[in-house]
């Protein structure tokens, strides 16, 4: 009961308290986080506070699962029984009940406040949810913006901190122009948050971005699994940019880089467009799956909450 | 722009552009052309999240850069050519327009401009006789007057005013005087066709008076010029006796018709039973034309000819003995498939039969069922009154009262010297036909063939073949007598016929022969009857009898005349329009390029076209 009294007080509560927190997250948002965590509740309900269990290579005791072998793995946990007898390169993937510290880290750049409705508003909010049900389950949870000067609150348990998260949030403005910090990559960005963390227990990371960087995705998702944190990988795009409208001889210049360029768009132009970022999101998801990393492909319309269901419901996260 | 060219645009453009003026609106517009594509060259600047994904395939395209530059050079040159085109048809439309205020093509000197500007008088008289609906025009010659019309009325000038008048035997104002050209095409609309013939001096007196004090009075007839000599004669005056300003549009684009003039029924006099049809037909084409004459009467054709016309030829048909099961006949004109006829409307004709005169006959004589068959087959407009033998002298008396006397085997004490009989077998001394001394009667008289005068009304279509007679008595013929049939030097039928007297008679009494047996009797009858009332001087009467069809051939002729002179004066043609339609045409066009580059522009910025 303890914990619903705690939901009824919840985001709610505090916001009345507080008042409206910014232009970002108003009740009527909070109140939708407040359903979510309940909803999402009953989903994982019998399990105790504080605890997780987490798949994970190496340590534990309860055998889970295998996953295939990727460079970079420690070759210390090959099964090779299953390589005699198979000829497979697997590892051997155990449960592990721990105390989960949460990182939610957003992507701030440029490009993420493209589209209508720009990127950066589902980018939040899908944060600010994870980080509410993370507050709620009394996990570690720290949301931070990437690219953004001013560090994030601290690590904190429990509901209450949830307003703290919200403002940071809602005082966060996506990088604009062609700014030296614009133009940081996403593994720089990554490794600057990871030296700050240095010292905290191992736990999850969510990464939510455009991801229209390859390279630097695929290098932060890397440095992510590096320091032995679980990541899990949330990629938003526009619908302008998965189905563009745009026609005729253009100037296009890009959100971060600032180099513009002559065009004409035809119709020729536009087929391959589509299929290129069509093979960038499959490159992502199959790079995240060969790595068991739960990989979550969104358009910017999609309702928040819908997007944080679909999200719990296909598990990786806190189940 | 500048306002004078705008004025001018504004105003409907109704004259020329100034020189000045258009090339001030050259200049800004040429300007404002140029700052447009200049504006275009400039690329919408599109910002995306990712630019490296759009590289690759718009490689090719940024190649053809150059290319699209050059595209967009010529479409600039392309818009400005298209624009001077405009411009210099504008300043073309003024001098393009005749300077009315100069002379007109007859040479005849027009008003100043001053007096231009106060505008004209209008009466339209359009032409709307039976000719008019001729076929040779789209519609009719009428539709095409009046298309004529709504042309004349679009080319007014505002400060003109109009009215919309039609005549055919009499002339109509269809509108009053009017500035709008609506309201004036609509009086046009309602011009209908008539059937009558046109009186030109007529409708040409009307407009005259309609426009009586009024400024810069014209007449402009629409018509296709069928009007008689007469007509044509008399210049038009104004009621002040001034010349009046009439002009000539001509419509009409041949003339090929051939037409009824006239139909005329009558019953013949000698028959009253039988009908005699007069019909004038006559040919406007300018070949010969080989053309059917059918008669209808009763809903069945009774007649049928063929008739072959020379160009211009009118001729007479008479179809005599027409059987007429009704009081009206229509003539029709039926053509070869190959023959065009412009003018339907004369391609049929009516006429109506006189009825049956009403006639009186006294009966003189005892019971006789053969005559009386035969009076009573008459009809019902033969009214018959009965006296008795004894009363024959009586009868005499009352003869001026009938049409017919009939002594059947009764004679009067004294012959008659005035009246209309007929004899049945005369005896006595009272006989017309009375011998000097008694003559002795004829038993079996065989009747010679050779003598029966059979184009005698007496006679006509009697068969008296092989008649026999029991006995007959001479008849002593006296001066003018006629013997109608004879047995050999017998007279059997005989005729009188002196001023103010008429005597038929048969030498033998019916009853003693067979011929009221047979068909002739009762028709020898009916022809005494008709022969007694026959008027000596009753040939067939020109004057047009009422119930027939009479049409002036003015209107069937439907020759378009191309040239009309009144009074000898040709009439000249009506004013070119006012409102050039070139220059409506150069507005639309300069506002719709206007629009087209406008769009062309928002168009290509707003990503609609590429």
């Amino acid at each position: 009961m303890t914990a619903a009294g705690d939901s009824a007080a919840g985001a709610d509560g505090a916001a009345r308290a507080d008042g409206p927190i910014g232009s970002r997250f108003d009740e009527r948002f909070l109140r939708k986080l407040e359903s979510l965590a309940l909803t999402i509740r009953r989903t994982t309900a019998g399990r105790s506070h504080g605890l997780r269990r987490s798949r994970r290579v190496g340590a534990g005791l309860e055998f889970a699962d295998h996953r295939d072998y990727v460079p970079g793995d420690d070759l210390r946990y090959l099964d090779w029984n299953l390589y005699g007898r198979l000829e497979r390169r697997a590892l051997r993937l155990y449960e592990e009940d721990e105390d989960l510290s949460i990182d939610v880290l957003v992507d701030a750049s440029a490009s993420m406040a493209m589209g209508r409705p720009p990127k950066l508003d589902l980018a939040f909010q899908i944060g600010a949810a994870l980080a509410y049900v993370g507050l709620s389950n009394l996990d570690r949870v720290a949301v931070t913006a990437l690219g953004e000067v001013a560090a994030g609150p601290p690590p904190a348990r429990g509901k209450a901190r949830i307003l703290p998260i919200l403002r940071y949030l809602d005082a966060v403005r996506p990088l604009q122009g062609t700014s030296r910090a614009s133009r940081t990559s996403l593994a720089a960005a990554v490794r600057e948050f990871l030296s700050r963390r240095r010292g905290r227990r191992r736990g999850l990371v969510a990464l939510i971005s455009d991801f229209y960087d390859p390279a630097g995705a695929r290098a932060a998702l890397e440095l992510v699994r590096r320091h032995r944190l679980e990541a899990i990988a949330v990629q938003i795009s526009a619908p302008d940019e998965l189905a563009p409208r745009l026609r005729g001889d253009l100037q296009l210049c890009d959100a971060e880089t600032g180099e513009a360029r002559d065009l004409t768009i035809s119709p020729h132009a536009l087929a391959d467009y589509t299929r290129r970022h069509a093979a960038l999101l499959r490159e992502l998801v199959g790079y995240c799956r060969e790595r068991a990393i739960p990989c979550f492909t969104l358009s910017s319309e999609q309702p928040f909450d819908a997007v944080v269901l679909r999200m719990f419901r296909a598990g990786g996260l806190l189940g | 722009m500048d306002l004078a060219g705008l004025a001018w645009v504004i105003g409907g453009a109704s004259g020329a552009l100034p020189t000045a003026t258009a090339a001030a609106v050259g200049a800004a517009g040429a300007a404002t052309i140029t700052a447009l594509y200049l504006l275009r060259l400039r690329r919408r600047r599109v910002v995306v999240a990712f630019a490296p994904l759009w590289l690759g395939a718009a490689g090719t395209e940024r190649a053809a850069r150059r290319t699209r530059r050059l595209r967009h050079w010529l479409s600039l040159a392309l818009a400005l050519a298209l624009f001077a085109t405009i411009l210099s048809g504008a300043v073309d439309l003024g001098r393009g327009t005749p300077a009315r205020g100069a002379s007109d093509r007859t040479g005849r000197s027009l008003q100043s401009g001053s007096s231009l500007q106060s505008g004209r008088s209008l009466v339209l008289l359009i032409d709307r006789s039976a000719s008019m609906s001729a076929t040779d025009e789209a519609g009719s010659r009428l539709a095409a007057a009046r298309r004529r019309a709504d042309e004349i009325v679009a080319g007014l000038s505002p400060a003109d005013s109009a009215l919309v008048a039609s005549f055919a035997a009499d002339a109509t104002a269809e509108s009053g005087f009017e500035s709008d050209p609506r309201r004036l095409a609509r009086a046009i609309a309602g011009v209908g066709p008539s059937d009558e013939p046109g009186d030109l001096q007529r409708a040409l007196a009307f407009a005259a008076a309609i426009l009586r004090g009024r400024l810069r009075p014209t007449v402009v007839l629409v018509s296709d010029g069928g009007f008689t000599d007469d007509a044509r004669r008399l210049a038009p005056l104004d009621p002040d006796g001034r010349a009046l300003d009439v002009r000539y549009a001509p419509v009409g684009r041949r003339g090929d018709n051939v037409g009824i003039l006239s139909l005329a029924a009558r019953r013949i006099p000698a028959d009253p039973g039988a009908v005699e049809t007069a019909l004038v037909v006559q040919s406007f084409r300018p070949t010969s034309a080989t053309v059917g004459v059918e008669v209808d009467s009763g809903g069945t054709t009774v007649d049928r000819i063929a008739v072959t016309l020379a160009p211009g030829e009118r001729r007479r048909l008479t179809l005599p003995d027409l059987f007429a099961p009704d009081a009206r006949i229509e003539a029709r004109l039926t053509g070869a498939h190959d023959l065009t006829d412009d003018l339907a409307e004369d391609d049929r004709a009516t006429a109506t039969i006189p009825p049956l005169p009403r006639r009186r006959i006294l009966r003189v004589g005892g019971a006789d069922l053969y005559l009386d068959g035969a009076l009573l087959g008459l009809g019902r407009t033969v009214h018959v009154d009965r006296l008795p033998a004894a009363d024959a002298d009586r009868a005499a008396a009352r003869a001026p009262d009938y049409d017919l006397v009939v002594f059947d085997g009764v004679t009067p004490s004294t012959p008659p010297a005035t009246g209309r009989y007929l004899y049945f077998d005369p005896q006595g001394p009272g006989s017309p036909f009375a011998a000097a001394r008694e003559a002795r009667s004829v038993r079996d008289p065989v009747l010679d063939p050779a003598s029966v005068r059979r184009d005698h009304p007496l006679l006509r279509q009697l068969d008296l073949t092989d008649v026999n007679v029991a006995e007959a008595h001479r008849l002593a013929l006296g001066p003018g007598d006629v013997a109608l049939a004879a047995s050999f030097d017998v007279p059997l039928i005989v005729a009188r016929q002196r001023p103010g007297l008429r005597i038929a008679a048969l030498a033998f009494d019916p009853r003693r022969s067979d011929l009221p047996m047979r068909p002739a009797f009762p028709l020898l009858v009916a022809n005494a009857l008709a022969w007694a009332v026959r008027d000596d001087a009753d040939a067939a009467t020109s004057a047009v009898a009422p119930g027939t069809t009479a049409r002036d051939a003015r209107e069937s002729d439907t020759t378009p005349v191309r040239t009309l002179a009144l009074g000898g004066r040709v009439l000249a043609p009506p004013d070119p329009p006012a409102r050039d339609s070139r220059a409506t045409v150069a507005n639309w066009a300069l506002i719709l390029a206007a629009a087209l580059l406008l769009f062309d522009w928002l168009s290509y910025h707003r990503r609609w076209t590429t």
